[in-house]
């Protein structure tokens, strides 16, 4: 059962942020390689972004995420209150061009470059830490 | 750790008639990643043709036994 004021807080950031990737670790120093791969597709745009740091509360988080979304790992990327998925697939939009399309930018040059490029300075939102309790 | 054959066997119990191919990314059995054509993704998007194989290993994911699991889906 997932913890409603954790919810609603998420519902919050998600309604807050146009654009809001759910990661561990943040943008300057993700913690697992998935994350690290979406942070630096972000960067390829010139998108701001909210980021929130699931690990302090990972399994609460997935108990969220898991009733919101139907999807309980990260990390995970929404887009105007839509959840897009995760790195995966967000790869893939990256390649085909929709995921410009969905950001209203424009296609990068490096979409679909062997070797991932150093991120560019990407104006981020570090979105507050979640009030969580220690339970 | 993972058992390979046992994932590839979940997925193709959950989706009768697919094309599944499960592998090991890192030789530590907890990473992998399931390639998966499936006739039941007919139609659906990329997240909810995901959200069908992950549903199938839920508990082997839940479990900890697969640390992370890559998945590439497409229609046959």
């Amino acid at each position: 059962m997932a913890d409603p004021a954790i919810r609603e807080q998420v519902e919050q950031a998600i309604r807050d942020n146009e654009v809001l990737l759910f990661m561990k670790g943040t943008p300057d120093a993700p913690r697992c390689g998935f994350s690290m791969r979406v942070v630096g597709v972000l960067g390829d745009y010139n998108v701001e972004y909210g980021a929130i740091d699931v690990l302090p509360a990972l399994e609460p988080l997935r108990e969220v995420t898991g009733e919101i979304s139907d999807w309980r790992t990260f990390p995970q990327l929404y887009v105007n209150g839509e959840l897009l998925g995760g790195c995966d697939i967000i790869e893939e939009m990256h390649e085909s061009g929709e995921l410009a399309e969905l950001l209203g930018a424009d296609q990068p040059q490096s979409a679909g470059a062997p070797a991932p490029q150093p991120a560019e300075e990407t104006p981020v939102t570090q979105s507050p830490p979640l009030q969580i309790e220690n339970n | 750790m993972a058992d390979l054959a046992e994932v590839q066997r979940l997925i193709e119990e959950a989706l009768p008639g697919a094309t599944v191919e499960v592998s090991d990314q890192t030789g530590t059995a907890d990473h992998l990643l399931a390639v998966v054509s499936a006739p039941q993704f007919e139609g659906l998007s990329r997240i909810d043709q995901h959200r069908l194989v992950k549903s199938a290993v839920r508990e082997r994911m839940d479990d900890g036994s697969i640390h992370a699991l890559s998945v590439k889906t497409s229609v046959p």
